[in-house]
């Protein structure tokens, strides 16, 4: 009976570890598998496309559909530890570095470089970048969502204040005087505020307002304790310290910041393109309703102009690289995407905007204007801990307090920054 | 093995197979992964110790500790006093006490997610009911979890309200005790405190010992309302949140599970010493 037993507790351990050490993905296979973080409408959607693409691939490849709405990076990672790595899977913009120096990713710069379909060149240059890490292709960008200014024109117009234009060329100086002219007012029967500040827009959007930037191009050079990126939170001060946003504590008595703006108690909102103010005022009682004007984030100190983009890319297993069906599966699915969300991370495909969301047509002029200068910080793999340092120690504690010494805490970031970079392996 | 033993055990087999597979193998292999440099996706690097001497000297692991020994040092004992004061209350049959009883368990059964986003709305600095209340009085109220100083304060006001989940065990310890004593203590001219003083308590001291393990545990486990509502200042980093945001956020599944362990430790330790305590102020006949 013990030699029953030992042989049953044997095969269950070499069970159990030959379960954990089987490759999901192998070169060569014509079905893949595509992870989505989408869920209900928006994962039909996304059926419908993949059922599209799969018709239009005539048998050479299938893909299919591997729904993760909740956990999805918790799922995505303990899936690739498994090596059951999904073939196909969305990585949004700050893991793309993370996910390629862990080598869970395919490099698809020689198919990229090579391809007559997508290539390089097609894509806005701050979006792409997003996609590059240590000077190769880890993804094909499939969504841009930079950052614009909404106003509430009626509001404007009431107070007798001028509205901002499209393509307005205004510095944060600017920006922060209209705010003074808000701030403090009444408007039906409210305080209102020139803008909203609770950790959103992010803090990359305020350190480049002064010229300057967290991390340097190359990926190793630390820049955040610049004169620069100081001036630039210097602003973000001034908002908190002149109260021309709500107090950080009192930001989420509404819910969520952008309810601030619909309710009209913010004259001027950091928002993505994709938000959808245009439908929720036109759901409004008619006495509810006001005007949305679009301007583009203000100059920054030193005339760069830079809206924050959050952007996702498509990725492919690291057991792909090379695969010439896969990497055609992920252009076709790519170039399928574009037809969907805005706004496609491609040049001249603005026009497109509209159709595929009609409520942003007078949106247009931003748009296009915000996505030439459209980026994402340059991220590395520390980035998760520098990260972690920016907001606690320093945006959420400037946000609490006005005089907090915020030059002090960018140099104590921007040395523990250097320390991470200097570990690297 | 005789046939009879044989059988057993083929009808327990299928229990032994998920602990070697999902209890004891998963343990043997967390005891390695703690001695690695693990990022999840590629090889482990056997470290040794490393994980556990970095552990040490790491700030964040210091103020993650702090903030849930402090919160357990206060919520337990809190959360017994509380929990077995609303059941000495609602144990007799009075009139309505069904509903109380009802009422004060209810907060056991409400998701943890949905128990902190309620939580978000009391505590709301500007709108929140709690504050409503103390401006009412003509309090100011503070900004709870908007300021590093409330936040552990909020977190025990959420504890407190979530008291009534041990209250079934105290409720069934209640009425195990003999009505007999308390008569006997009327007849010698005890009054109601000294009723609870001298035979309520003895006599419920080996539930509360049950509850004061069973709370050490839980508070060190805290997570779910945590994780939710985070707090200003890392007040509200949790060990669990921490150890979350290594494995998850950082991708240290290595560091995070050697904080696992550490945690287990912990916990195994609390829980002797309370244990060695019991013969000074558990009851047992």
């Amino acid at each position: 009976m013990k030699k029953v037993l030992s042989v049953i507790l044997i095969t269950v351990m070499l069970a159990a570890l030959t379960g954990c050490g089987n490759a999901s993905s192998q070169s060569g296979k014509k079905t893949y598998t595509f992870a989505t973080w989408a869920a209900g409408t928006e994962l039909q959607e996304f059926q419908q496309i993949i059922d599209k693409v799969n018709e239009e691939a005539n048998g050479e490849y299938t893909i299919e559909v591997l729904s993760i709405p909740s956990d999805y990076y918790v799922k995505i990672s303990t899936k690739i530890a498994a090596k059951k790595s999904p073939d196909f899977f969305w990585l949004t913009q700050e893991l793309i570095s993370k996910y390629a120096d862990m080598g869970a990713l395919a490099d698809i710069t020689a198919q990229f470089e090579a391809s007559s379909v997508l290539k390089p060149d097609m894509f806005y240059e701050g979006v792409l970048a997003s996609a590059q890490y240590n000077g190769s292709y880890w993804g094909l960008p499939w969504i841009a969502n930079p950052m614009m200014v909404y106003y509430n024109k009626t509001m404007f117009t009431d107070m007798g204040i001028p509205c901002p234009e499209a393509t307005d060329d205004w510095t944060w100086a600017e920006f922060i005087d209209v705010c003074r002219q808000f701030s403090g007012k009444e408007y039906r029967g409210n305080t209102v505020y020139g803008t909203v500040i609770d950790g959103w827009p992010n803090i990359e959007t305020f350190i480049w307002a002064g010229g300057g930037d967290i991390i340097g191009e190359d990926g190793t050079t630390i820049v955040l304790d610049s004169e620069e990126a100081k001036n630039g939170l210097g602003y973000l001060q001034t908002i908190v310290a002149e109260g021309l946003s709500p107090r950080y504590a009192e930001v989420s008595s509404l819910g969520d910041n952008n309810v601030w703006f619909e309710k009209q108690r913010v004259a001027m909102y950091f928002g993505g393109m994709q938000d959808n103010f245009e439908i929720k005022v036109a759901a409004m009682s008619e006495d509810e309703q006001f005007e949305i004007g679009y301007a583009p984030l203000p100059v920054c100190d030193g005339g760069g102009q830079w809206s924050f983009d959050w952007t996702a890319s498509t990725v492919m297993a690291k057991s792909l690289e090379g695969d010439e069906t896969a990497y055609k599966a992920l252009e076709a699915v790519t170039q399928a995407f574009f037809e969907w969300k805005i706004a496609p991370p491609v040049k001249d495909s603005v026009e497109n905007v509209v159709n595929i969301n009609p409520t942003k047509e007078n949106a247009l002029e931003t748009i296009a204007y915000t996505m030439e200068y459209a980026r994402s910080a340059y991220y590395i793999p520390e980035w998760s801990d520098i990260n972690d340092k920016l907001w606690y120690n320093l945006y959420v504690q400037l946000l609490s307090d006005s005089n907090f010494d915020y030059k002090a805490e960018m140099d104590t970031i921007a040395a523990y920054a250097r320390e991470l970079i200097n570990q690297r392996k | 093995m005789k046939k009879r033993e044989k059988a057993g055990f083929f009808f327990i087999l299928p229990w032994l197979i998920g602990l070697i597979v999902f209890t004891a193998f998963p343990m043997i292999a967390a005891v390695y992964i703690s001695m690695t440099d693990w990022d999840i996706v590629g090889n482990a690097a056997f470290i040794g110790i490393n994980n556990y001497k970095m552990l040490f000297s790491s700030e964040e692991f210091i103020r993650s500790l702090w903030v849930t020994v402090r919160y357990a040092v206060i919520a337990v004992p809190l959360i017994i006093a509380t929990s077995l004061t609303m059941a000495v209350l609602v144990s007799k049959n009075r009139k309505g006490s069904g509903v109380f009883r009802v009422i004060y368990y209810m907060p056991a059964i409400v998701s943890g997610v949905a128990v902190a986003i309620v939580f978000k709305w009391i505590l709301d600095p500007s709108y929140g009911l709690l504050n409503g209340v103390l401006s009412f009085f003509g309090i100011q109220g503070p900004d709870w979890l908007y300021d590093p100083d409330w936040v552990l304060p909020s977190y025990l006001i959420m504890a407190v309200w979530g008291a009534g989940g041990s209250l079934l065990t105290y409720l069934a310890a209640l009425k195990d005790i003999p009505e007999d004593l308390y008569g006997a203590a009327m007849i010698d001219g005890a009054n109601v405190f000294q009723r609870v003083k001298y035979i309520t308590v003895p006599l419920m001291t080996p539930i509360i010992f049950y509850n004061l393990v069973l709370g050490i545990i839980g508070a060190f486990r805290k997570f779910t309302d945590a994780y939710v509502l985070g707090g200003a200042g890392k007040e509200g980093n949790f060990y669990m949140v921490y150890l979350y945001e290594e494995a998850f956020g950082h991708y240290r599944m290595g560091y995070a599970t050697a904080l696992a362990w550490v945690l287990f430790v912990i916990i195994l330790l609390l829980t002797f010493i309370v244990n060695w305590t019991k013969k000074y102020w558990v009851y047992s006949e």
